[in-house]
């Protein structure tokens, strides 16, 4: 299992093309979700535990909730799935198939792209853990988002504050 | 680790196709929306994390701050079109007949 963050974000990509390619929202919602996970990982594997607990727990947790209920008062009697729906198969299928063309060119030998150059699968093996970090990068990120960032929390903070009173203005239609 | 960074470019430019798509539903495009800020999410810790520069990891957290305004705003003008149409169908947006 050397290559389980390269089949991670294979299967990123193809959550991403489930939703979309447009089923009923249900369905998209649910691909996003699967997606998010995933990329937790990628995440994770690359020493980033904050950060990819800040994906499960704020997007998640918090936006995909929000947008779970919604879908749930705006939906319809028959949502459409990947199989019921001629239009939403095919545009998976091309999709997929554009995923599947392009890792199989990636891995046909050596190609160079924008600097970075691609041989084989030799840089993706994920090294041993044997205590190589002695300061956790993103917990001290995070944490300097207090002390070197505090004005982009004081921004963050002041546009978080003003946007609910502006989802309350233009629920209102005082737009 | 290139090709981990491709795909995610990929998906971000998968969701990008799908916001400007439209389909039936309105909040298929605010969900495209949402792929295409989690991509970016995943591509800026990747990118912070393996440059080993740690205060470059403020970036992404602010981006899902802006990220979760968005979506509010985006969700109140939903629910604006939900409650004079019955459905967000974008057929029902026909205001301007020309």
């Amino acid at each position: 299992m050397m290559y389980v963050v390269f089949i991670m974000s294979v299967l990123y990509v193809v959550g991403f093309i489930g939703f979309s390619s447009k089923p009923s929202p249900v369905y998209g919602g649910m691909s996003l979700v699967v997606s998010g996970g995933l990329g937790c990982g990628i995440v994770t594997s690359s020493g980033g535990s904050f950060l990819g607990l800040v994906v499960f727990l704020v997007y998640l947790g918090g936006m995909m909730v929000v947008f779970g209920y919604t879908i749930a008062m705006a939906t319809e009697e028959y949502p459409e799935t990947w199989g019921s729906n001629v239009v939403v198969l095919s545009a998976f299928l091309v999709g997929l198939l554009m995923e599947v063309f392009m890792v199989m060119w990636l891995f046909s030998g050596e190609h160079e792209l924008v600097g970075f150059y691609f041989s084989g699968l030799e840089g993706l093996m994920v090294l041993g853990e044997g205590g190589f970090e002695y300061v956790r990068e993103d917990y001290s990120g995070g944490a300097s988002l207090y002390s070197y960032g505090f004005w982009f929390l004081a921004m963050a903070g002041w546009m978080l504050f003003v946007s609910i009173f502006i989802a309350i203005e233009v629920t209102r239609k005082r737009y | 680790m290139p090709y981990i960074y491709i795909n995610i470019i990929l998906a971000f430019v998968i969701s990008l196709i799908g916001t400007l798509i439209y389909r039936s539903h309105l909040i298929s495009s605010l969900l495209c929306l949402e792929g295409m800020i989690l991509s970016l999410f995943t591509l800026n810790a990747l990118l912070s994390l393996n440059i080993n520069f740690a205060l470059s990891t403020i970036v992404p957290l602010i981006l899902l701050v802006f990220a979760a305004c968005e979506a509010a705003v985006g969700l109140a003008l939903l629910i604006i079109i939900s409650n004079t149409y019955g459905l967000d169908y974008v057929q029902n947006l026909n205001l301007l007949q020309c």
